[in-house]
């Protein structure tokens, strides 16, 4: 597989170089996880929206390799195939909090980020009959007795719905050194926190609206804050988190990266490749419909975002304790 | 009744001439696919969703093709198992026990056709509760926090001593072995790495599937090969083509209790068609087991099994739909499907969009149907296979296994790792240590861990919490008195020892 | 003659190591914050009964097996060597090609003729390249014979 890959690397260099534009051939898109996870939908649907509108090449190839939040996909384009023109790589705001705790094999200069596609956005809610009101009636609670309220949401601790939580709770004013004792309880998915709230095992969750928006439409849950810039179109009733005086945001951005070594041209090539991507109707009809708000970042701009959320979220993770 | 009127128009939808052509092509694509060890459904759906898209099916076309193949490996999974005594998929591990003896005697029409029919007893009860009582069923299921499952899983670790006739000690042990394995990997609540050695290709741990062709499929052709070469062509053979009625008929009750057992555990999310098959295995084997056959070929320990196992996969249908939760790794694929299809299962989906769920009742109906049609037929096929020479069918099935696994993690270290496997399989069979348990184990460790994990999260490290509620307390209870009657069912069992190991010689000297 | 009961309690003993490893090594992982049970709390559980079961298989052995059969142990070493040996050949010499090569040295060892072996390493090679990579469209190595 190395080896058909490296040929044809060094094929398509050989041949290629004279073309006008950068044309992928075979375009593969790595998701990092198993089917059907938000890794995988990006890959799928790209694909799919990339073979319909003829913007590639023949079609997309879908490759699952699963492993450690992304970092076996990871470890393997940095060492195998970083300068493969021809690959890229879904990652997500997930993948970037992995990369600041120092849990891939390499930092954001191993790889080249190419853009954002859209973004899922971090909303806290608690069971319909629950007490608190706002967020602000939730966050006391914590401040008051930062054990008494028991929090669940799809990431291990340290991760990214665990961060937005403490977040919340660091703006609302619960002191750095009882961040650690509020209790936090990871399931395999959004959906599976929300349930477990509904049967009154946990008080509240925090995770991406995408996957859970139905709950909060059928009324099984009361959202209670959003934590985006703005209010979400889909979800107009829901207040933001700053608009309650908890100055603090949390998105899932999707997006890709490449392999560090690959030539400017084929950076370039994609990254106009998955602009015209966005701009298409079937994008923006496939992300509503999935829960995403549709933000385009790419090129020079995205890896400059890339860096500043990784040191930030290294900061964040530091500043509450999840790493030394 | 509002029912019935729902039903009608699912299948007035779903019954036209190309549907049925689409049904019975995923039903057949799906047993093959199901029947092949190392290939699942994950394979299947991963092959037929880029179909079903190019082919521009109409969703409701779409969803009948993919339930078919769905259905359709569940039913498969159980081929080999009876013929190879290699499991096609994990929740098939169990019809190894008494399937393949039942081969062995002569008997493999009869398996096969008992299983078959096992299987459309299990979908259908299961079809038919999911119609009737999918919110009911959900409100119930949402009681099961992480404390409960706990109970589960404690209750099915602790049943396992009784599945096989050997040292029960050393069937524990297997269940510790298996427990240990699923350890390995990146910790789901720290993300901390253990026993990983630092390699990135053991992060993820062992994929249960890779397990389950090692232990069982190289490690049978090991013990194959100890086989002098006349004595592996008389290793099956078969008494009649077809099964005879009366075969079939007694094993019903067993069908029936198997269903019920097999369609809650499918309830639960996290528990799944292993342990639904699991489960249906040791209770029929516990309330009908009176003289000691199973495990040696009995019908009813092919039947409990297979009605379990299908009856979890409809079972798990219900969080799947009505919670958008999936239960298991193939609910999990079929979540994937129907989303990529833009159908969103959750807690809107049976107000807003009834037309999906009664459409996708109607495909299971008529997938379960259409199996039973087909493999029943097929049971002769199936039997013919046995005309293949080992030199042949052995490389295929290794062939398959590889090229199956290969091509879900492109990684050659998970075939060296299917290779090892097979070693230690081969050597805890030489010491008479049962296989089953092992990869129980493994599949159901990080679900035991996590909820136990989880359930100390809550309660801020009381153990109290474990016993907190009526449910996990009566799950405990349950598995006490199963306990007790077992030490005491094998007292009186080790009293009249002498009388049975006498005929157990004969049966087993064939 | 009373039956030699090494067997098991070999076996236990190397149980009887495991479980004292994986009770040691799950004491190095660190408990993280807000993490009541913490990543070494399970494994020690596991490993406190598996330690136990293995004294049982020290204590009370069962009778030893037969191991292997003179010479089917040689086709067993064959086998594994082919087995061990094609995940390693199948990124360098392609899918068809490992493929090809491997299954015809296990239909050889299963005791097919040498025609009968090649034409099922061939058909199996070839065919399951066919319909993986072809009609599946899911990619496997080709290797430098056809890429």
């Amino acid at each position: 597989m190395i080896a058909k890959r490296l040929a044809q690397a060094a094929l398509v260099v050989l041949v290629a170089t004279p073309a006008v534009a950068f044309e992928p051939q075979n375009a593969e898109c790595i998701a990092p996880a198993n089917p059907g996870g938000g890794w995988d939908f990006t890959c799928r649907t790209v694909g799919r929206i990339l073979d319909e509108l003829d913007l590639v090449d023949g079609s997309v190839q879908v490759t699952n390799m699963t492993g450690a939040v992304g970092a076996v996909a990871f470890a393997n384009v940095a060492s195998k195939r970083a300068d493969d023109p021809n690959l890229i790589v879904a990652t997500s705001t997930v993948g970037i909090t992995q990369i600041a705790q120092g849990r891939y094999p390499g930092d954001v200069d191993t790889m080249r980020w190419l853009g954002m596609l859209g973004a899922d956005v971090g909303t806290l809610m608690v069971g319909k009959d629950a007490e608190y009101a706002d967020a602000n009636a939730l966050l006391e609670a914590v401040k008051a007795d930062p054990s008494s309220v028991v929090v669940g949401g799809s990431s291990a601790i340290g991760g990214w719905d665990h961060l937005r939580f403490l977040m919340l709770a660091q703006e609302a004013g619960v002191p750095a050194d009882q961040l650690g004792d509020i209790r936090w309880v990871e399931f395999s998915g959004g959906g599976d926190a929300v349930t477990q709230m509904m049967g009154g095992h946990i008080d509240a969750v925090l995770t991406d609206i995408g996957e859970i928006g139905g709950f909060i439409e059928s009324g099984d849950v009361k959202a209670l804050a959003v934590m985006s810039d703005e209010r979400l179109p889909a979800y107009p009733d829901i207040a933001t988190a700053t608009e309650q005086g908890i100055p603090a945001t949390g998105y899932n951005w999707r997006g890709f990266y490449m392999g560090g070594d690959t030539s400017d041209e084929a950076y370039d090539g994609w990254v106009e490749i998955l602009s015209d991507l966005y701009e298409s109707e079937a994008w923006q009809e496939a992300a509503v419909s999935s829960g995403l708000t549709p933000i385009w970042r790419g090129g020079a701009e995205f890896e400059e975002f890339v860096r500043e959320s990784e040191a930030r979220t290294r900061d964040i993770s530091k500043a509450i304790g999840v790493i030394d | 009744m509002d029912i019935l009127g729902y039903l009608l128009i699912g299948f007035s939808e779903a019954l036209t001439p190309q549907n049925l052509a689409l049904a019975l092509i995923g039903c057949f694509v799906g047993t093959i696919v199901g029947a092949l060890p190392g290939l699942g459904p994950v394979n299947g759906v991963a092959v037929l969703i880029p179909l079903a898209f190019s082919m521009d099916l109409p969703p409701g076309s779409a969803l009948i093709l993919l339930t078919c193949v769905y259905y359709g490996c569940m039913y498969g999974g159980r081929i080999s198992s009876i013929m190879l005594n290699i499991p096609g998929d994990e929740p098939a591990m169990m019809t190894c026990l008494d399937g393949y003896p039942m081969a062995k005697n002569g008997k493999a029409p009869e398996a096969l056709a008992i299983s078959g029919i096992a299987s459309f007893v299990g979908a259908f009860i299961a079809t038919i509760g999911l119609m009737l009582f999918a919110p009911l069923l959900v409100r119930f299921a949402i009681h099961f926090g992480p404390a409960e499952y706990f109970a589960l899983f404690v209750m099915a670790f602790a049943t396992i001593g009784g599945i096989t006739g050997a040292n029960p000690a050393k069937t524990l042990i297997a269940a510790t072995i298996g427990l240990a394995l699923g350890a390995v990997g990146i910790d789901p609540q720290s993300g901390v790495p253990r026993f990983t050695f630092g390699s990135f290709h053991l992060f993820d741990g062992f994929h249960p599937i890779v397990a389950l062709v090692g232990l069982f499929a190289i490690s049978e052709v090991l013990i194959m090969l100890e086989m002098k070469a006349h004595e592996r062509s008389q290793a099956i053979k078969v008494n009649r083509a077809f099964a005879r009625w009366s075969d079939i008929k007694p094993t019903f009750p067993a069908m029936l209790r198997s269903s019920g057992v097999g369609f809650v555990a499918g309830v639960l999310p996290g528990a799944g068609a292993s342990l639904g098959s699991f489960l249906a295995y040791t209770m029929e084997k516990r309330y009908s087991d009176k003289k000691g056959t199973f495990g040696k070929g009995d019908p009813r320990g092919v039947a409990a099994p297979e009605a379990g196992n299908n009856s979890a996969a409809g079972g798990a249908l219900v969080p799947m739909l009505a919670l958008g939760v999936p239960g298991s790794g193939t609910t999990a694929v079929l979540l994937a499907l129907l989303i990529s299809l833009n159908i969103q299962p959750g807690p809107l989906l049976f107000q807003n969009q009834p037309d999906i769920v009664w459409g996708l009742i109607a495909s299971l109906f008529i997938a379960n149907v259409v199996l039973l049609v087909l493999n029943l037929p097929l049971v002769g096929l199936f039997t013919r296979m046995l005309a293949i020479p080992l030199w042949a069918l052995m490389p295929l099935v290794v062939m398959v296994s590889f090229v199956g696994i290969y091509s879900i993690s492109n990684s050659s270290f998970d075939l060296l790792v299917m290779v090892s496997f097979g070693v230690v399989g081969f050597v805890l069979r030489k010491l008479d240590i049962s296989l089953v348990p092992v990869v129980l184990g493994l599949l159901l460790c990080r679900e035991m861990e996590s909820a136990l994990r989880r359930a100390l999260s809550i309660s801020g490290g009381d153990p109290w919490i474990l016993v907190g509620s009526g449910i996990s307390i009566g799950l405990y209870v349950a598995t006490a008195l199963f306990l007790v009657t077992a030490i005491v069912l094998s007292m009186r069992k080790r009293r009249a020892a002498k009388v049975s190991r006498e005929v157990e010689d004969e049966y087993v000297g064939d | 003659m009373a039956q030699a009961r090494w067997s098991d309690r070999i076996a236990g003993v190397i149980f009887l190591a495991l479980a004292i490893w994986l009770y040691v090594e799950a004491g190095s992982y660190a408990v993280r914050f807000g993490d009541p049970a913490g990543p070494s709390f399970f494994p020690r559980l596991v490993a406190v009964p598996m330690g136990l079961l293995a004294l049982v298989l020290i204590l009370r052995p069962d009778a030893d097996p037969t191991w292997f059969r003179w010479p089917q142990i040689l086709s067993q070493a064959a086998m594994l060597a082919v087995l061990f040996g094609y995940p390693l050949a199948i990124e360098p010499l392609g899918f068809p090609l490992s493929t090809l090569i491997a299954s015809a040295l296990l239909a050889k060892i299963l005791g097919a003729t040498w025609l009968q072996a090649l034409a099922l390493g061939a058909g199996l090679g070839f065919g399951l390249f066919f319909l993986f990579d072809a009609v599946f469209g899911l990619p496997l190595p080709t290797g430098p014979l056809l890429g």
